[in-house]
């Protein structure tokens, strides 16, 4: 395990799992942390941070591409680009008030666990959104009165109102990771995937939630969920069945291809589907393949043959949904490890 | 079954699914037999019919099924490839019926469902590949649905 994230700052258990980035775009500085979770102080700490000067997010259009992610030591990096609304007064000609603010969210978490992040993201956006989208130019706007040399009573208000809506985002991020992880964990501990194996693995290694012995569950359990259960049955899955799910992955050695079967599990047909594979190289994300499904009929399977790139092992599968409108709706995103997968010969 | 001609609406053109690997590994592998056509029982796998994406091609196995008995008695793989020339090709491959079937006009209808795949697909011809010792009469099957012999393909095989 990498020690980028190690014992510098003093840590509760479960912070180990994942640290968000709340950054904002400064006209003058450029991006700048707003929010740190677990600890603000990691806003100082060059090891923290390095990663997230470099993070491919900052190319990400907010419009277009959903996030990115990269890994870096051991960690994945999850990126999210949105606007937010902003009243705020700009400091670069041409900006308007009404110009929105540009907010980028990043998780990261160990590379162990990170088939929890794409998940995981999403929902740390769409709750900060919902809840803070009219005051996060408020928050900005006493991230930047913050930096004043003199400090005018105004001035004094404008950072403690900005302080006491960071309290109530903290809590936010605080109670969705929580909440989070622990039904995540439930609707996946009879999952038979390796990579949720091995998540689950690495919790209880880490001494969370699935210890098998009940008398070490404490505070710190997200789950109640025991690892070695004989007693119950099998936990259903709650909610509906995602509307696509990949079925097979089979890694071509002869032709150094990668074949993906995915299912459409709904009972209507889809229309207007595009199914992009990318890989992550350095800093950027390449596209690889791009198709487009114009219909993809109820509970068929199809399946895609993408070439690989020499030396590299993982790629990402992303496929989206384009509505009348000519917006795209993420439907499925996942990343897949060719070393993972079955290898077959042709 | 009677050995009578299929009608179109005796049977069911559709896309392959993977419950029909078994019928369909057993017509190709009595294809085989008949023509040699290179078939390898353990390169056919469940997946590879199903609706294929790939850079520069697209490929789709048609299965004919018998309405009555849910039989799957034909099926053949259309694919619309890019060459190198630029040209976008559609193919008719694998074309197969199941021994009792032949001669009973299913492959005909498969064909015609095929071609009107090809041609919404935008491709600018079609070809069929054909078994080098293929039946003559087949060949003038083609030939009144407008298919004119222009290639001869050479394989080595390693």
């Amino acid at each position: 395990m990498s020690d980028i994230f190690d014992k510098t700052v003093k840590k509760k258990p479960k912070e180990d799992l994942c640290v968000v980035y709340v950054m904002f775009f400064d006209e003058k500085r450029g991006q700048v942390p707003l929010l740190m979770y677990p600890d603000d102080r990691l806003r100082s700490d060059k090891r923290y941070m390095r990663p997230i000067n470099f993070h491919p997010v900052w190319f990400l259009e907010t419009e277009d591409l959903d996030h990115i992610d990269l890994e870096y030591k051991g960690y994945t990096f999850f990126g999210k680009k949105f606007l937010a609304k902003s009243k705020r007064q700009k400091r670069r000609a041409g900006l308007e008030e009404e110009t929105p603010e540009t907010i980028v969210i990043i998780v990261s978490i160990p590379v162990e666990i990170d088939i929890f992040g794409d998940e995981l993201i999403k929902r740390l956006t769409e709750e900060l959104r919902e809840n803070f989208d009219d005051q996060l130019s408020e928050v900005i706007e006493s991230e930047i009165a913050s930096e004043a040399v003199i400090k005018t009573p105004k001035i004094h208000e404008c950072i403690s109102k900005g302080t006491k809506i960071k309290v109530f985002m903290r809590e936010l991020i605080d109670k969705t990771i929580k909440d989070y992880f622990s039904k995540a964990i439930e609707n996946r501990a009879e999952s038979t995937s390796l990579k949720t194996q091995k998540a689950i693995a690495y919790f209880s290694l880490k001494g969370f939630e699935f210890s098998p012995l009940s008398s070490l569950k404490g505070d710190g359990s997200f789950a109640n969920l025991e690892l070695f259960e004989t007693s119950k049955k099998p936990i259903e899955l709650i909610g509906p069945k995602s509307i696509l799910s990949i079925t097979h992955l089979n890694f071509i050695e002869n032709s150094q291809e990668l074949e993906i079967t995915i299912q459409n599990n709904t009972d209507k047909d889809l229309t207007n589907m595009s199914v992009t594979i990318t890989h992550v190289k350095e800093f950027f994300e390449k596209v690889i393949m791009t198709q487009k499904v114009e219909f993809w009929f109820s509970l068929e399977e199809l399946l895609f043959v993408s070439p690989i790139v020499p030396h590299i092992n993982e790629y990402l599968v992303s496929i989206k949904q384009e509505d009348d409108h000519g917006n795209s709706n993420k439907i499925l995103t996942h990343k897949i490890d060719l070393k993972l997968i079955n290898k077959i010969s042709s | 079954m009677s050995i009578e001609q299929i009608q179109e609406e005796d049977i069911i053109i559709r896309n392959y699914r993977t419950s029909d690997y078994e019928a369909t590994l057993e017509i190709l592998k009595d294809l085989n037999e008949l023509f040699d056509i290179g078939f390898n029982e353990k390169q056919w796998r469940e997946s590879s019919g199903l609706r294929q994406f790939k850079p520069n091609l697209k490929r789709i196995t048609l299965i004919a099924e018998l309405k009555s008995t849910g039989q799957v008695v034909s099926m053949g793989m259309i694919e619309g490839v890019k060459n190198t020339l630029g040209q976008y090709i559609g193919y008719l491959d694998n074309w197969a019926t199941k021994k009792e079937f032949i001669g009973k006009g299913v492959g005909k209808l498969l064909a015609d469902r095929a071609i009107q795949i090809l041609e919404s697909w935008g491709t600018d011809s079609i070809r069929i590949n054909l078994a080098y010792t293929t039946d003559e009469k087949l060949i003038n099957i083609f030939s009144k649905l407008g298919f004119q012999p222009i290639i001869t393909v050479l394989e080595k095989r390693f």
